[in-house]
Parts: structure tokens; C-alpha cells; sequence
């Protein structure tokens, strides 16, 4: 009897850990938002820009918020543009999209030229069968530089018509000045929460027993 | 290039002791990017249980190299280099593709190690000058990079020869753990 209360309070209270996968062309700025949203929210100290280099891997970054554990997964951009390119390629990181609770896209908001390359990549990824109904965030980045564009405009610009029933949000930001990251992390914690994919791999964590999650 | 060492690691673990492994099947060039790093001397122990280990003491951070595949009978003796590392360097030779098989199980089964868990990994996709080498994606594919998901990961090409991409690739080891490890 003990064992079940236990095992019930367990399941209740444990901290249930998300993953969200960081995703976006080359020079988007994805790892610059996660050192920051590192030093945000941890008492790490994230690397300044100037120190950040391309990443052909992965970066990861562990955050807690409310009770809840975030870890994100942010994925270099230039294998996932070559695997745009050379169609022979599979993405890599289509491995990472099943255990993915939430996605991020980031865009470089001041960089127009490469709207439409965005734009291909992100279908790209909404299409893809393992990222059904994960909950999407589009960040507008870069906001700091004055030639940044609005959320509203890029949401205009990508003119996304598969987004159907998938939760969503635009959001401007900046991965320099840290604006718009809480409301994002916010949004995120709480629509991952109460979202059916969240409910479907829980399910299928525990229908493998545990310690496989 | 020892200067530009110095600048990378000199202040990244203050006192403590940190170990770096630098890993791969033999002949994948780990200790001419041992020699390139230019920190000293680098001092080769036969112990009499048989397997060959090069270290280079820098300050207090210790690389350390040894050939993987071969023998299983001595991998028991690897787990005395584990405590205390902080990253793994593991060097493919790119134009090997006959032996990339070996090579990817014999580093998911090093990654394997409780002992190593917390360390970050960086492989170096080397021989980058020789015809028929792999570029950095296939050998991602080939080694099945995207099973790693808890720690984190980069891959840089890198011709130990000509002394290129070793230190990029180094200096994303040092900012990651910097800004908080593996």
C-alpha cells in the first residue's frame, strides 16, 4: 500500500523534465539565445557573443522554471542547411525530433535575404511526421539591431498554412539584450504542460518501464 | 600555438585537477594533435599490463591518449584514467571508411562509462587531407553522432598534418566548458 501512495506521490510530484529543440538556419543566433537564456535563468554565466563560434553539434542548456525542468537542445545549423541542400543527406536531426516536447525556430529578424531559406526549412519541419503536434515557437531575433523586422512582419513573410492545430506562438526577441526571452520561456512551460504531445510521450515512457526515459 | 593553448585552458579549471582523454582507434592521428598542441613534452608509459598510454601535463590539466579497439582483456585498466575527466577528444581517421564501423562502436561504448558521463565530447573528423575523406556530416552520420542527447557535442574536420581545425575545435571545448560543461 505504502509502495502505491509512494509511487502515486512520485509521479505526481516529481519534476518532469522537457525537451525543446532549438532549431533554425545558419547564423539564426540560436546558440547566442540559449547562453542567454542560460544566464537568465541559472547562476551560470553564459559566454558573451563574441565568443560563440558555428556548431556543427549539439549544445545543450538546463534551466528550471516554476518546478520544472527544461533542457534544451540546440542543433547547428549549417548540417541542417546541407541536409536542405543535398536532398541524398538525411538530417540528423530528425533523430532528435521524437523525444521533443516543444519547438523553437529562431530567425534572424535583420536579415531579410534569408527569409525565404527560413521559410523552407521551418515547412520543412512542420511537415515532418515525428514533431506532430509539438507546440511551436517562431522567434523574431535580433531585435537590438535597428534593421530588425517585427514578429508581426515575419509572421506575414512565412505565411505558414500547415500550422492547422498546432499550438503556436510569434515572439520578438533578442539574444543579446535578453527582450522577450521570459515571455517565451513562460509560453513555452505552459503550453508544454497542458499539451496532448507531452501526454503521448509520457505514455510512451512509461509504456517502456522506468529508467528509460 | 602553445601561446594560443595558454589562452584557451590557462584559467579554465583555477586549481582543481581536470583530465582530458584523447581517444580513437590506433593510427586515427591523436598523437600528432598531441604534438600540435605544443604543450611539452608528451611521455609514453608501457605499464607492464599492456597497453600504451602518451600523456601531456599542462599546469593541472592532463591529456591523455591511448589506442581503443583491439584486446577487451586489458579495457578493465582504462577505468583508472576516467575519474576527474572533464572532456573527451575522439579522433576518426576520415578516410578509414573500412574501419568507421569499429570506430563508432568502440566510442558509443566508451560513452558508456559512468566514470565519463559528466565529461563533454569533442571528435575531430582528422586526415581531412587525404582523397576520400568524409567531411564533418558523413561522419556524423557514420558515427551516429545524434545518439549522444545528454551531454554536449561538437564536430570539427580537422588535418592533424597541417595543423588545421584543431584549434577551433578546441576552442569550442574550452568555451562549453566554460559556460558550464558537459
Amino acid at each position: 500500500m505504502f509502495t502505491l501512495f509512494y509511487g502515486l506521490w512520485k509521479y505526481m510530484f516529481s519534476k518532469i523534465e522537457f525537451h525543446v529543440l532549438i532549431l533554425g538556419i545558419d547564423k539564426a543566433g540560436k546558440t547566442t539565445l540559449l547562453e542567454k537564456l542560460k544566464s537568465i535563468y541559472s547562476n551560470l554565466e553564459g559566454l558573451p557573443p563574441d565568443r560563440i563560434v558555428p556548431t556543427v553539434g549539439l549544445n545543450i542548456g538546463r534551466i528550471e522554471v516554476s518546478n520544472t525542468k527544461l533542457v534544451f537542445w540546440d542543433l547547428g545549423g549549417q548540417i541542417l542547411m546541407k541536409s536542405f541542400y543535398q536532398p541524398g543527406l538525411r538530417s540528423i536531426w530528425e533523430k532528435y525530433y521524437e523525444e521533443a516536447h516543444a519547438v523553437i525556430f529562431v530567425i534572424d529578424a535583420a536579415c531579410p535575404s534569408r527569409f525565404e531559406d527560413a521559410k523552407s526549412a521551418l515547412e520543412k519541419v512542420l511537415r515532418h511526421e515525428d514533431l506532430q503536434g509539438a507546440p511551436l515557437l517562431i522567434l523574431a531575433n535580433k531585435q537590438d539591431l535597428p534593421e530588425a523586422v517585427s514578429s508581426d512582419e515575419i509572421a506575414r513573410y512565412l505565411d505558414l498554412k500547415k500550422l492547422d492545430e498546432r499550438v503556436y506562438m510569434f515572439e520578438a526577441v533578442s539574444g543579446y539584450d535578453g527582450m522577450g526571452i521570459k515571455e517565451s520561456v513562460e509560453w513555452l512551460v505552459d503550453v508544454m504542460e497542458r499539451s496532448k504531445r507531452t501526454e503521448m510521450l509520457r505514455d510512451r515512457a512509461g509504456a517502456m518501464g522506468p529508467g528509460s526515459a | 600555438m602553445g601561446l594560443v593553448f595558454t589562452k584557451l585552458f590557462s584559467s579554465l579549471f583555477g586549481n582543481k585537477e581536470a583530465r582530458i582523454l584523447v581517444l580513437g582507434l590506433d593510427n586515427a592521428g591523436k598523437t600528432t594533435i598531441l604534438y600540435r598542441l605544443q604543450m611539452g613534452e608528451v611521455v609514453s608509459t608501457i605499464p607492464t599490463i599492456g597497453f600504451n598510454v602518451e600523456t601531456v601535463q599542462y599546469n593541472n590539466i592532463k591529456f591523455q591518449v591511448w589506442d581503443l579497439g583491439g584486446q577487451t582483456s586489458i579495457r578493465p585498466y582504462w577505468r583508472c584514467y576516467f575519474p576527474n575527466t572533464q572532456a573527451i577528444i575522439y579522433v576518426v581517421d576520415s578516410s578509414d571508411t573500412d574501419r568507421l564501423v569499429i570506430a563508432k562502436e568502440e566510442f558509443h561504448a566508451i560513452l558508456e562509462e559512468e566514470e565519463l558521463k559528466g565529461a563533454a565530447v569533442l571528435i575531430f573528423a582528422n586526415k581531412q587531407d587525404l582523397p576520400g575523406a568524409l567531411d564533418d556530416a558523413a561522419v556524423t552520420e557514420a558515427l551516429e553522432l545524434h545518439k549522444i542527447k545528454n551531454r554536449q557535442w561538437a564536430i570539427f574536420k580537422t588535418s592533424a598534418i597541417k595543423g588545421e581545425g584543431i584549434f577551433e575545435g578546441l576552442d569550442w571545448l574550452s568555451n562549453t566548458l566554460q559556460s558550464g560543461g558537459g
